[in-house]
């Protein structure tokens, strides 16, 4: 049975228990034959990034775990069977990716073989190193650490079957990588876009505008309204360049441009200006 | 190698709110043999109960349920304690100052400056001993201040507070340094004079409130309120998670603040970016824009306050001919007049709560009492206590055991473990200081203030004084005990601390901690106290917000190098006092109360709620927990304030009038000439002792307004030395010197006018001193004002007041006002007040401070506690 880990960046908060988690299972700790310990510092197994979003006063913050991905065409194994040492990392018949700690001894540069730069050279015992799935825990009948100590289930782990519709939903943290990974993210973050409609001649934010946001690459056009103190969001937008239309009862239509190109967002206060009767 | 990789699995309560009320439940693997923690993992109530059992609450509203899970919500800082009890500032062994001789001269001057030697336990001891017996002799015990009341563990029979006080209350007495409400100032002092809630100040009736929102609730308004930070140290994830289900519900959820904390960066439906500390502008304005528009509810004001009208005429500017419109706090707190009029609008029109969890600007500032007695004001305008409208708690959730602070489903018992305590019990003594005076009243007696100053006493208490210390005819501190070094980097003012511990007046100072931080650097005798993985104890956890229980807590390693716990350090000191005879005859015995370590905790088992028969005390350490199930009547209990809605007559508050009082009758009586806190809540701009405004002549000297909440990575001063923490790229930021600084958070517009980019390292400074920070620039501050945690272990570069004083370490404390909230109460001002930043070059620093900047440091860990040893280290 083929195991899968999910992780969902909707779902996730930041609070780091996952990568917290995987030091307290595999630093000071030998669960040899699976791994020596983790250098206390400096390496990642699992490392969740962060990223602040917008500007103010619009501004989040995005969360992605990055970690092995356990592929099932893993370039690592590739690779290493390329140098003639295909024992050094092996797939268990669950899916888990297992550097042997052993046959691994003094394999520099694997790591230059991940593209999810997940391999860690450990220096003081001459091994690359990475995400076990804790696979000591997982034969034990028991779940990786990063999991259980996840509050949200944003991060899960379990068996393909059961995560069917996750799956099927889900992307890759690299598309088109062609490693097949068995780490399943959703949500992934993508841009938005924001701002406020205000008619500032009355000082008001303006409720219930019409905001329709055209995607000057691909001409996609998104359409929202302003809310009770005047904002509007597009979430999850692509990372383009757009033109923004204002459209309220009473006021002279304005239409700005806007670019997620680079960054999420927000476009500050949309004046808009009372029509003449 | 076989292995058993669950190792042995043992209960720990990791939560640090340092008394014997514990939290954050956890199960901790050990591998007995190698005598080591293997891992901190979740703790399931479910292992010996059943749901059934349990009576597993559940809430369902709007077609969706929510439940508790039969796992513990545990917290990075309760994840990553084994660093903490591995780290390398643990103080290894007992120490003496080097040039502090008891026979000769004592050096007072060189405190925080000079090194140590490595002393043994009996020599630590007899000094101690010798110098305590010496106060008595020459000065009286009052002499003697002892610092017993926190920011450290939460342990019982092992407490790591006050065992101090369990001594020397045998023997004649002492000084108590007597701690505020330093987590809820502005509710303290100024919330309970609207509507009385002893003894927090925050809403006491908070039962059925998260029941009630998730049923008849449209929005909650988080103000400054972070339930990502704030909770970790008592409670874990339970808060995120009803964040969660807020949002699953479609509860609006606002944020007011001048930051992006970690809530309003993933939970938020709207920021409302206020400048720090002007919340009380912001406030007054949307009372402003009701009563202007006619959107408050006046007949509930009829029947259920006092006083409306005089609040009325000084919000329309009667008083003082400013009206509070929408556009005169926009000048002031910098939202939008028509943000504050849309806001104002949407809340007459919804149900809606307020969410806190300690801290911040908003509730630490000077006159904080003010916002927080707006807050109440507004709620009221509102109807306060109608269906989705109240004021709740995001963490505490059993504070001081009153069983009306929970807003989620009750346990039958809040166990109470008091009788097995071995520390200091929140109580009053005959020679108290408010811990917010103790600089001044070490280096310039006598002092005066009002109240007994004990966090959790009735509203009445704020007239009773004035106190003044020392007392007609008794001595001023003449020695600091203090198993609580944490003052200069928590409390107001931190390097007039620096000099009171300096002070010619000052003849001893002994400190036990497990860690060689902060206060501890200006001890002249320290001992090596131990965490809770190194001794048996009995804990409890009720703040989860699933289950209420009670855990033994089995001895997960042996102490640590020559460690002791505080309450056996204390005991060893103990039996070095026998040998004088007469008051201290038989001390040891009477101090450990007749009793072993084993039958004490079978004594907190005995009483601690846990029904007669349940189990036997073998049963109990061999299952290790029991729990208490939900009450059964849990859903009839009445959700928050409503009996007081529906009937203010039946119900009344515990105001002198029994309804909330927009006018204070009692601050009318007691304080009247106070214009800092009056009868009428109201804005304060300046005092004479406080002049925090970007509008002052201050203000153009010191331009921006520091923020300073709870701190994210840590629980107040702990944990600032745990590695995988410090590595997290937003914990700590890596100098050019690979110093990691404590991070310093500047928006982008004020990073482009001061020429900061990220990495640099630039000082915070204002008259009284500077601090070092490394600046991060990013959208999570407003423009004018900066960002920077507190609590970061103090590093001196140059020690003490008068504005030459400069912290490497960043513990920005250092640099807040002395003075305190206002002038008739004893908070404290930590955040909202002036600095300016401007970058500083480390190597120049370096130079220029050789001694400071050469001192042995692990960037991992940050400060070593042999750092200062100079003599016996191994």
């Amino acid at each position: 049975m083929g195991k899968v880990f999910v992780f969902d960046a909707a779902q996730c908060t930041g609070c780091r228990n996952c990568q917290l988690a995987c030091k307290d299972e595999h630093v000071d700790n030998d669960w040899s034959p699976i791994a020596l310990p983790q250098p206390d510092t400096g390496q990642f197994w699992l490392h969740l990034r962060e990223k602040v979003r917008g500007q103010v006063p619009k501004v989040k913050l995005a969360y992605v775990a990055h970690m092995c991905q356990h592929c099932d065409a893993a370039p690592c194994m590739q690779a290493a069977a390329d140098m003639g040492r295909k024992d050094a990392i092996y797939k268990r018949p669950d899916g888990l990716v297992i550097i042997d700690p052993v046959a691994s001894k003094g394999m520099e540069h694997i790591e230059d073989a991940c593209p999810y730069g997940a391999i860690f050279y450990n220096e003081a015992l001459a091994v690359p190193q990475k995400c076990t799935g804790c696979a000591h825990l997982v034969d034990e009948g028991l779940p990786p650490h990063c999991v259980d100590v996840c509050p949200h289930g944003a991060l899960r782990f379990g068996d393909e079957e059961d995560f069917a519709a996750e799956i099927a939903a889900s992307e890759e943290l690299i598309e088109g990588s062609g490693a097949k990974p068995r780490v399943h993210y959703l949500n992934l973050p993508k841009r938005f876009l924001a701002g406020v409609v205000v008619d500032l001649e009355a000082d008001e934010v303006v409720i219930g505008a019409k905001v329709t946001a055209e995607n000057l690459d691909t001409g996609e056009v998104l359409v929202e309204q302003t809310d009770a103190f005047g904002d509007f969001w597009f979430h999850q937008v692509a990372a383009a360049d757009w033109r923004v239309y204002v459209e309220a009862d009473g006021f002279m239509t304005r239409a700005i441009e806007a670019s997620t190109k680079e960054e999420d967002r927000n476009v500050g206060p949309i004046e808009v200006f009372a029509a003449m009767a | 190698m076989e292995k058993n990789v669950r190792g042995t699995s043992i209960v720990k309560g990791l939560g640090f709110n340092s008394f014997g009320i514990g939290s954050n439940a956890c199960t901790v693997d050990i591998d007995e043999e190698q005598d080591k923690i293997l891992r901190i993992r979740p703790f399931h109530f479910d292992e010996h109960y059943t749901a059934d059992e349990l009576n597993a609450w559940k809430i369902e509203a709007r077609g969706k349920t929510f439940e508790p899970g039969f796992k513990t919500l545990i917290s990075p800082l309760s994840l990553s304690y084994k660093k903490r009890v591995y780290s390398k500032n643990r103080i290894p062994y007992p120490m003496k100052r080097v040039d502090w001789d008891p026979a000769g001269e004592r050096n007072p001057q060189n405190r925080g400056k000079s090194g140590y030697e490595r002393i043994s336990w009996d020599e630590a001891c007899g000094l101690i001993a010798a110098e305590i017996k010496r106060m008595h002799d020459e000065y009286g015990p009052e002499a003697i201040l002892c610092e017993v009341d926190g920011h450290g563990e939460t342990k019982v029979v092992h407490a790591a507070h006050g065992s101090i006080t369990v001594l020397l209350d045998l023997c004649g007495g002492f000084t108590l340094q007597s701690r505020q409400p330093d987590s809820w100032e502005g509710w303290y002092w100024g919330a309970k004079h609207i509507w009385g809630m002893d003894p927090l100040g925050q809403n006491s009736l908070q039962n059925n409130i998260i029941k009630d929102i998730s049923e008849n609730g449209d929005g909650v308004l988080f103000w400054g309120c972070d339930v990502e930070t704030t909770p970790l140290g008592w409670g874990g994830y339970m808060a995120s998670r009803l964040c969660k289900w807020f949002t699953e519900l479609g509860i609006l959820q606002i944020h007011i603040s001048p930051d992006v904390n970690y809530t309003n960066a993933v939970h938020a439906d709207k920021w409302i970016p206020v400048l720090p500390n002007t919340d009380a502008a912001f406030q007054l304005a949307i009372a402003y824009t009701w009563i202007k528009e006619g959107t408050y509810d006046a007949a509930y004001l009829e029947t259920h306050a006092v006083g409306f009208e005089n609040f009325k005429y000084y919000v329309m500017g009667g008083e003082d001919g400013v009206p509070k419109t929408p556009k005169w706090a926009e000048a002031i707190c910098g939202v939008p007049s028509y943000t504050i009029k849309a806001f104002a609008r949407w809340w007459a029109q919804h149900a809606v709560s307020i969410a806190h969890c300690n801290g911040g600007s908003y509730i630490r500032s000077c006159f904080a009492h003010e916002p927080a007695r707006l807050e109440v004001a507004l709620l009221g305008m509102q109807g306060l206590g109608k269906p989705g409208a109240n004021q709740f708690k995001m963490l505490e959730w059993t504070l001081f055991g009153i069983p009306t602070v929970t807003p989620l489903p009750p346990s039958t018992v809040i166990p109470n473990i008091g009788a097995a305590y071995r520390g200091y019990i929140t109580g009053t003594k005959p020679s108290f200081i408010p811990k917010t005076k103790i600089p001044e009243a070490i280096m310039n007696p006598p002092v005066q203030w009002y109240g007994h100053v004990s966090a959790g006493l009735p509203r009445e208490d704020q007239f009773t004084g004035p106190f003044t210390f020392p007392a007609e005819g008794k001595s001023r501190i003449h020695m600091v005990w203090s198993d609580t070094p944490c003052w200069e980097t928590c409390w107001n003012g931190g390097f007039e601390m620096q000099d009171a511990l300096r002070h010619e007046s000052i003849e001893c100072v002994v400190i036990q901690h497990p860690w060689m931080e902060n206060d501890c650097n200006f001890a002249d005798i320290i001992i090596p106290s131990n965490t809770k993985f190194e001794s048996a104890d009995i804990g409890t956890d009720s703040d989860s917000g699933q289950w209420n229980v009670v855990f033994y807590e089995k001895q997960a390693i042996k102490p640590r190098m020559e460690s002791k716990s505080d309450v056996e350090g204390v005991g060893e000191i103990a039996k070095a006092f026998e040998k004088f005879g007469g008051i201290y005859e038989n001390i040891y015995e009477r101090y450990m109360g007749g009793k072993t370590y084993d039958e004490w905790i079978e004594t907190g088992f005995d009483t601690c709620g846990i029904p007669e028969g349940a189990m036997t005390f073998e049963e109990f350490k061999e299952k290790q927990y029991y729990p208490f199930p939900t009450r059964e009547d849990w859903k009839d209990i009445p959700a928050g304030l409503i009996q007081f809605h529906d009937d203010p007559e039946g119900h009344p508050l515990r105001t002198p009038t029994g309804k909330l009082e927009y006018y204070s009758t009692s601050l009318a009586q007691n304080f009247p000439d106070d214009a800092e806190r009056g009868p009428v809540p109201r804005w304060v701009a300046v005092s004479d002792e406080h002049h925090e405004r970007q509008s002052t002549e201050r203000g153009r000297t010191y331009p921006f307004l520091l923020v300073s909440n709870h701190p994210h990575f840590r629980v107040h001063a702990q944990h600032d030395d745990v590695t995988w923490l410090r590595e997290i790229e937003t914990c700590k930021v890596v100098g050019p010197d690979g110093y990691r600084y404590e991070p310093i958070w500047v928006n982008p517009i004020d990073a482009g006018k001061l020429g900061l980019k990220t990495g640099d390292i630039a000082k915070l400074y204002n008259e009284r001193g500077g601090v070092l920070g490394g600046v991060i620039v990013t959208e999570r501050i407003i423009p004018g004002a900066l960002y920077q945690d507190h609590g970061s272990r103090v590093d001196s570069i140059v020690v003490g007041a008068g504005g030459e004083g400069l912290d490497r370490g960043g513990a920005n404390n250092l640099i807040a006002p002395t003075a305190c909230t206002s002038k008739n109460t004893v908070g404290e001002v930590t955040s909202g007040f002036l600095v300016n930043i401007e970058k500083v070059d480390v190597f120049e620093l370096a130079k220029r401070y050789p001694e400071a900047f050469e001192r042995p440091y692990d960037p991992d860990c940050g400060l070593i506690a042999t750092a200062r040893v100079e003599q016996g280290e191994e």
